[in-house]
């Protein structure tokens, strides 16, 4: 097998082009993959390690998007103050995504492609709104993340094009972000279900839009419009937050695997609501 | 596919797959302190630094390797002249049965560099890419608190 | 060890090592494991395990093998051979106790990871390459994986056929520990409390995978170097399964990178002997990836409990009944002595007059069950455990109060009948922990609770028997020699898995020889070099050894003072001591430096041996029937385990806030290495209690990889504290028990109290995953709404 290092994006979109060829971003998803089924048609890994224009973090349309190169570590971007000060709920997500090293090596394109339906930073870059750039030789288009993620492992990358940036408008500091991750264990951890928050509240405390997106309840990221329904128009109250608790709960159809039951998950999808009331 | 990079100070020049593991062609070019646990970048053995920051062997390719600097347990220092965080393991029972302990001075190291001082629980986070059956942790963590405190890099 | 000795090291005290002997070249990457040392130009061998689910097979655990077609391996580059049963020259049978386990599988396939071929190639590619192109014909079996349902009438028999289908159908082995009355016992008691008890197999999960290299020397020696706990024993292992002398084969350990028991009995080693035989006099290798590892690999029994205590109504224990279900997976390994163990251990560490224990060790078509670190007994201790805390509840006592009252101490009769001559210090280690702040302020910590979050502190006492028992001598022969350049050598015989045992013979014959740290080194386990010392394992190492060692070097300094006498013209020997580097007279301080007496004497004459077997408890209780080997145990150490514990109501996730075991191990002699061992044990016992969970389906092995199989990270364990209650044990080296054990067995019943604690709910099926704490607090709330 070939690896190829494109240093600019021309040479990036001309590597995709080789027969067979498959992007390698940070491998802490994909080597691990051909490691336990190997691929006999992959000719070609085309790194993105030495693509310099798809790294770092850049406030676009007047201090109202943050753009950020696609190859961005996990680690570059949970260092980063932007990030930190106006996107606290993907910073928490980063914070839990995997390990140090995995933080050091993955990267926040890596993370969508991959299209986990535990994929740490899915639920609070979907809550956020996110926009994908996505290059290729027939030039650069945009789409947003929900209409990029087709289902467990399935996006609408086409063949040849590469995810190089991802673009997410910038919430009010005032609206409240809140994401949680429940794993087995508090580092290495795969979601077992997690729950990104966008709430804006009016006048009086009234929530005027609530955003929910919960990981690894559903085979892609999960939304209950039902359940931000019934929080507007309420206060941020344990009971307006138990009823939307409850939609949830009876709304979302979970599957059992090795690291919890259908019946948990959806008990877990309600509670991780109720977090919100201690905020 | 030739290969050039610095592995513990010294030039190596090497034709290797460019799909081989980081980790096997580390083992085969004698830098047996580099261990393999898991092969799936779950257990941190592996960990080595590029560039000074800490990544696991186990998910690099040979390919990746070229042009960059590579730091080992072994380039830290030696039985002869230990690395303060290697003398700081061995003094405060941080080692039993060693075999996470060249990966998890990496890891200490990377942690010290970007966070000279951190606290018990910061120590518990830069470390938790890194396991160990051993120990339970807590003679790590007093390890590196105490390499903390006699400042990383430096004369302890 | 001679009275003497022990006075003359107190008078001149040594400087104590400031590290263990082992841990620098470790810490620096320097020291070189088994797989680090093979040879360049080694062959790789690798088995080839049908029944591991893979791209076209869901997986199989029993089934017929019909066929392997081997055509299309051998038709790789690279790939030398491919062995089958067929190539296997003794009696393909390995095992410890029982053989009844092929090194390469001919008919059948009783588990997943049962190989039924070796593949012998030029590189690892190769090796790769041969194993995904061999294909085998496998004819699925109705399997047995409930070890309830395998002693039905009717149920699939695991060893159907062969040399070792048992008489008993899956029955590996049923033994009975009988004191007294039980039942009359029970029937009669003022207060009785019951329950069933689960916990589930758990992965040893070693960082280093079972690996090793061999090479058949020229001379027709079998040369090997393994990741092993039983260089000695292994040749046996490996010569009754290939039809070896088992004295043409050498087996060198040196250091493992854990073990935990997983590496107790063979793991790569006949397969690894099968292969050099075939490499015509090449080395080969053999190294598991972490999925085989766990896929082949010998796993924590899972156990069933059935249990029952009754009480006075003042809280004296009147008896115990306990019926235990061990799962030994589709091989016997030393199944019949982990249960014989953890048997032993039933009736927790207390006075009860009355016992009744009945184990049954039952195969099954699960992944092989073998020694892991509490063997048999961490299984135990939830069961007695909670049953005092019920039995605490039900009397309205303190619990702490309740497992004092009954504590065992010395010359009491345990629950096996067996007078209690060694140390025993549970008690103070119960008084450690209540006079510890963090039970101190337990109740304003609970109190203190942020919202969702319901705190509570739990404590539980437990012990573990050292050395094999009685029935097979626990017997280490230690070897010293003073070098040529006048320092000293100790052939440890026992291998290091990383608790330090070497570590510690080195601090033992330093302090006893009066010598610098540094003037004595080490040698690994060699079967050519050093004498057979037994495993490492049952806690007995650092006793055993120990003490062997100590009479090897009392007999060292006589030698070395007599032999000195004549250069120093002394007429009396106890005008001369040893000092470190020489010999010293007194009243003249004329010294010999130990490098001239080095150099002066023969080989022959610088070298001491001296062996040591563990006593046994004399005039053994004929309380046990069933066991072929190992009962009943003489020595125990004690621990209590203290853990206060966060749980989140929303989510049922436990964690483990606060954490401290009291542990009496006899004298201490390193600190640190003995807090070590009761951390690693604890830790390893947290985890088995909440996270591991090591699942199967079918017999189909659910967490196979390191990302299912979910051992502690740093964030999952608190700072766990380490109290040592120095007590004395007379037979112990420097007073000392073997540690290593013990600590595993506290957190299970400890974090289930503290849940109780914090929750209201006792689980008695482990781990305590979140799921089952959700549904345990949801059955509450339900129960609580119903009340209101």
């Amino acid at each position: 097998m070939n690896v190829l290092f494109p240093r600019n994006m021309p040479q990036l979109v001309k590597a995709l082009g080789e027969p067979g060829a498959r992007i390698l971003a940070g491998g802490t998803d994909l080597l691990v993959r051909l490691r336990a089924q190997p691929d006999a048609k992959l000719a070609t890994l085309v790194s993105l390690d030495r693509v310099a224009a798809l790294r770092g973090v850049a406030l676009e349309k007047p201090g109202t998007v943050l753009r950020i190169g696609a190859a961005s570590t996990h680690a570059e971007l949970l260092a980063h103050p932007l990030v930190r000060a106006r996107l606290p709920m993907l910073a928490q997500a980063l914070a839990t995504l995997g390990s140090p090293p995995i933080r050091n090596m993955g990267t926040l394109g890596g993370n969508i492609c991959t299209a986990s339906p535990a994929g740490d930073t899915l639920p609070p870059l979907l809550v956020l709104g996110a926009e994908l750039e996505l290059a290729s030789a027939s030039g650069t288009r945009s789409l947003p993340l929900a209409d990029f993620l087709l289902g467990p492992g399935r996006t609408a990358l086409q063949p040849g094009e590469a995810l190089t940036a991802v673009r997410v408008p910038l919430p009010e500091p005032s609206a409240r972000q809140h994401f949680e991750k429940v794993g087995r264990r508090d580092a290495l951890a795969v979601a077992v279900v997690s729950l990104a928050a966008l709430v804006r509240t009016g006048g009086k405390g009234a929530i005027t839009s609530a955003s929910l997106a919960w990981g690894a309840v559903a085979p892609g990221i999960w939304r209950c419009p039902e359940a931000e329904a019934a929080l507007v128009g309420r206060k941020l109250t344990l009971s307006a937050l138990n009823s939307a608790a409850r939609i949830a709960s009876s709304r979302v159809q979970p599957i059992s695997d090795v690291r919890a039951s259908a019946d948990y998950r959806r008990s877990v999808t309600g509670n991780l609501l109720l977090r919100l009331a201690a905020l | 596919m030739k290969l050039a990079f610095t592995l513990n100070g010294a030039l190596v020049r090497v034709d290797a797959d460019p799909d081989q593991r980081a980790v096997d062609l580390l083992r085969e070019l004698n830098a047996l302190d580099v261990k393999e646990g898991c092969g799936t970048g779950e257990c941190g053995a592996c960990s080595i630094l590029v560039d000074g920051v800490h990544k696991l062997s186990c998910l690099l390719l040979a390919a990746q390797l070229h042009g960059r600097e590579l730091t080992t347990a072994a380039g830290l220092g030696s039985v002869k002249n230990p690395h303060p965080i290697q003398k700081a393991f061995a003094e405060h029972g941080a080692v039993q049965c060693g075999f996470c302990t060249p990966g998890m001075t990496i890891a200490a190291s990377a942690l010290l560099a970007a966070n000279p001082d951190p606290t018990r629980d910061e120590v518990r986070q830069g470390l938790s890419g890194n396991l160990c059956r051993c120990t339970g942790y807590v003679k790590i963590v007093d390890a590196v608190r105490a390499a903390a405190r006699k400042g990383d890099g430096g004369e302890a | 060890m001679s009275p003497k000795s022990r006075v003359s090291a107190a008078q001149r005290p040594c400087p104590q090592p400031s590290v263990r002997a082992d841990a620098l070249s470790k810490a620096t990457g320097a020291e070189r494991y088994a797989l680090d040392l093979a040879p360049a130009d080694c062959l790789f061998a690798g088995a080839f395990r049908p029944g591991a689910p893979s791209g076209s097979s869901p997986g199989i655990a029993h089934g017929r093998v019909r066929g392997l077609d081997t055509a299309a391996a051998l038709a790789e580059p690279g790939v030398l051979r491919v062995l089958t049963a067929a190539d296997v020259p003794g009696t393909n049978l390995q095992g410890i106790v029982h053989k009844d386990q092929p090194v390469l599988c001919g008919e059948v396939i009783r588990h997943a990871g049962d190989p039924v071929a070796l593949v012998l190639a030029v590189s690892a590619e190769a090796l790769r390459r041969g194993l995904a192109a061999l294909r085998a014909d496998i004819e699925p079996l109705p399997g047995v994986f409930d070890p309830a349902a395998a002693l039905k009438k009717g149920a699939p028999l695991v060893h159907a056929q062969g040399h070792a289908a048992p008489k008993g159908g899956n029955l590996l082995l049923r033994a009975v520990i009988e004191k007294g009355d039980a039942r009359k016992a029970l029937r009669d008691a003022p207060v009785v409390v019951r329950g069933e008890f689960s916990t589930p197999a758990q992965e040893h999960a070693f960082l280093e995978t079972q690996c090793g290299f061999a090479q058949v020397l020229p001379d027709g020696v079998l040369d090997m170097t393994v990741s092993t706990q039983a260089p000695f024993r292994d040749r046996f292992e490996i010569g009754h399964a290939l039809g070896l002398d088992p004295f043409r084969i050498r087996v060198r350990a040196p250091y493992l990178g854990g073990g935990f028991g997983g590496k107790d009995g063979a793991t790569v080693q006949c397969l690894l002997a099968l292969a050099a035989l075939k490499a015509e006099g090449r080395p080969v290798r053999m190294a598991w990836d972490r999925e085989e590892s766990i896929l082949a690999g010998y796993k924590r029994h899972a156990v069933r409990l059935r249990c029952e205590l009754g009480a006075d109504s003042d809280g004296t224990l009147l008896a115990y009944s306990c019926r235990a279900l061990y799962d030994t997976g589709a091989y016997a390994h030393l199944g019949g002595e982990v249960m014989e163990l953890g048997m032993e251990h039933a009736a927790g560490p207390y006075r009860v007059p009355h016992t009744f224990v009945e184990g049954r060790c039952v195969y099954t078509n699960n992944p092989v069950a073998g020694a892991f670190r509490g063997f048999g007994v961490a299984q135990m201790s939830p069961a007695f455990e909670g049953l005092m805390d019920a039995l605490a509840a039900r009397l309205g006592m303190d619990p702490q109060a309740l497992r004092r009252k009954n504590a065992l101490r010395t010359g009491d009769t345990n629950s096996s009948g067996v007078t209690l001559t060694s140390s025993a210090h549970l008690a103070e280690c119960l008084d450690a922990l209540e006079a510890h702040p963090l039970w101190a302020g337990r109740e304003a910590w609970r109190e203190a609770a942020p919202p969702f979050i319901r705190r509570g502190v739990g404590v539980a006492a437990v012990f573990n028997g050292m050395g094999y028992g009685r029935g097979l001598p626990d017997m280490a022969i230690a070897k010293l020699e003073l070098t040529g350049e006048g320092d000293f050598l100790v052939y440890s015989a026992v291998a290091d898995m990383g608790q330090g045992n070497a570590a510690a013979f080195a601090t033992l014959a330093a302090q006893e020889l009066n010598q610098q740290p540094g003037a004595v080194r080490l040698l690994q386990p060699d079967t050519e070099r050093c004498h057979p010392s037994g495993s490492s394992s049952a806690g007995r190492t650092t006793y055993t050894f120990g003490n062997a060692l100590l009479k090897a070097c009392a007999a060292m300094r006589d030698k070395l003072l007599s032999r000195a006498a004549l250069f120093l013209l002394a007429d009396d020997i106890a005008a001369l001591e040893l000092v470190p580097g020489a010999v010293r007279h007194k009243a003249t301080d004329r010294m010999l430096p130990l490098a001239v007496l080095g150099r002066a004497l023969e080989r022959d004459d610088r070298v001491c041996v001296a062996e040591f077997l563990m006593p046994v408890a004399q005039d053994p209780p004929d309380t046990g029937r069933g066991f072929v080997i190992g009962f009943p145990h003489l020595f125990f150490a004690y621990a209590a385990h203290l853990a206060r514990i966060e749980v989140d109501e929303l989510t049922g996730r436990v964690r483990v806030c606060d954490y401290v075991c009291a542990t009496d191990g006899g004298r201490v002699l390193d600190r640190s290495c003995f807090d070590q061992q009761a951390q690693g044990g604890a830790a390893q016992g947290i985890g088995f209690a909440l996270t591991e969970d090591f699942s199967t389906r079918q017999g189909l092995i659910l967490t196979g990889d390191l990302s299912t199989c979910l051992m502690p990270t740093a964030l999952d364990l608190p700072d766990i504290l380490s109290l040592a209650v120095e007590g004395d044990e007379p037979t112990g080296p420097r007073g000392l028990k073997g540690v290593g054990e013990v600590g595993l067995n506290g957190p299970a019943p400890a974090l289930a109290s503290a849940l109780e604690d914090a929750t209201g709910v006792r689980l008695r099926d482990f781990p305590l995953a979140p799921e089952r704490v959700l549904a345990a607090l949801k059955q509450r709330q339900g129960r609580a709404r119903r009340k209101a």
